[in-house]
């Protein structure tokens, strides 16, 4: 019995944010200037009382309204948020329950950002070859602008809110088509993408909600989104070259036996190094950021959903899956279409 | 790579006239060195120099010339 990856919906919360909206509010930026070094023309947004739950359950429906499946046949519920309901319960509680997933059904939340899809499917993977689950849902769902302060277009001109849902089903046949995997971990760089208050180890507080302005003139509190951006390159630069290598060490292909290569969906200026310095083809490296930003957890599925739409990802295509970022934590992994 | 060359794409990322740096600029006068101008910087280092230079470093310098002195021995005149 093997793993495969059965079907991938998304869903985006109603609410847009242009360029246009951006460079009206950071004058120093144009309009043309962020589409250049970003690549994104607009992100989606959620509102106030709009969760990343509310937006996996839309992508769950989706999942199950293709008939993909049905909601009575999962039996383990994968959810990867860094934004839950609440401390506690588990948010995949909560879906079991919202998505009428039987109770029978196994589930639990896992706190990754943009490494989260490569790690849901590990952990997807696991669950059904050794036999614990038949089909699970694994669902990846972010809100990030809830974390950011309005006045830092550091970050606001990057990320977007979205969620999305994989159905990852058992399957008669012999070969493998995920896997195999390669990760990769250095928490020293957890200063450098952070949301500093409001868990345990530093609680709200007046003082942590004071807002400062940086060097460069953006606004943010201990209570927002924080990122290092120059760290968070060079970080990229140094470890996903070498995951790609050990990846295609470990499953012993030469780089032109990849069809295609479906990395985070940062931005541009980042993938457009990444792709130049690992000498992938253009025509084999997915773009998927232009219409949604950096979705964080949810660019991988979005990218492949969207790819296989246009026709660009087909069926048994190999297909190399990179994700990296906040943790510093990253992930690299082959999937069979 | 020489020196004149890697001025040359420095003047691009901060958008001004081309031969018109001649490294005693302060970063702090130049209005486009900002993070997005650090993150081209690294890019650049790493393209034309296949080099890392650690992004403390960058935010250390004061200077044009201290931003070419990073690149150690990677650029000759």
């Amino acid at each position: 019995m093997k793993a495969i990856v059965r079907a991938i919906e998304y869903a985006l919360p109603e609410k847009v944010l242009t360029n246009e909206d951006l460079a009206r509010e950071f004058p120093e930026w144009t309009v043309e200037k962020i589409t250049e070094k970003t690549g994104i023309d607009r992100r989606h947004v959620t509102r106030d009382g709009e969760c990343a739950s509310d937006l996996g359950v839309q992508a769950a429906e989706r999942l199950f309204a293709s008939g993909a499946c049905a909601p009575e046949q999962i039996d383990y519920l994968l959810y990867c948020t860094q934004s839950p309901d609440h401390f506690l319960p588990t948010t995949a509680c909560v879906l079991q329950d919202r998505l009428k997933v039987p109770k029978t059904a196994g589930a639990l939340d896992f706190n990754l950002g943009c490494s989260g899809y490569v790690y849901g499917l590990g952990l997807a993977k696991g669950l059904i070859e050794t036999g614990q689950a038949q089909s699970v849902l694994l669902i990846t769902a972010e809100t990030y602008s809830k974390f950011i302060h309005p006045g830092d277009k550091s970050v606001r001109t990057l990320f977007g809110d979205a969620a999305a849902a994989t159905l990852v089903q058992a399957a008669e046949r012999g070969d493998e088509a995920i896997g195999p995997f390669v990760y990769g971990t250095d928490g020293s760089g957890a200063k450098n993408l952070i949301v500093p208050a409001g868990g345990m180890r530093n609680p709200r507080t007046a003082e942590t909600g004071a807002v400062q302005e940086d060097e460069h003139g953006n606004l943010r509190s201990e209570d927002h989104l924080y990122m290092n951006g120059p760290e968070i390159f060079t970080f990229t630069l140094l470890s996903v070259p070498k995951a790609v290598k050990a990846l295609l060490e470990k499953s012993g292909l030469d780089m032109d036996q990849v069809d295609l290569f479906v990395f985070h969906q940062a931005n541009r200026f980042m993938l457009d190094r990444l792709r130049k310095k690992i000498k992938i083809p253009e025509e084999k490296f997915l773009l998927a950021f232009e219409n949604f930003g950096n979705t964080v957890s949810s660019t991988i599925p979005i990218a492949l959903k969207e790819a296989e739409t246009t026709g660009q990802l087909k069926p048994g295509m190999k297909v190399m899956l990179v994700g990296f970022g906040v943790g510093y934590s990253w992930g690299a992994n082959l999937i069979e279409w | 790579m020489k020196k004149k060359d890697f001025l040359l794409l420095i003047e691009d990322v901060l958008e001004v006239d081309e031969g018109s740096l001649n490294g005693t600029e302060a970063l702090e006068d130049l209005e486009m060195w900002d993070s997005l101008a650090v993150v081209t910087f690294i890019a650049l280092v790493d393209e034309h120099l296949e080099m890392s230079i650690s992004p403390e470093k960058i935010s250390a310098a004061k200077s044009v010339s201290d931003l070419l002195a990073l690149t150690g021995d990677k650029l000759n005149d």
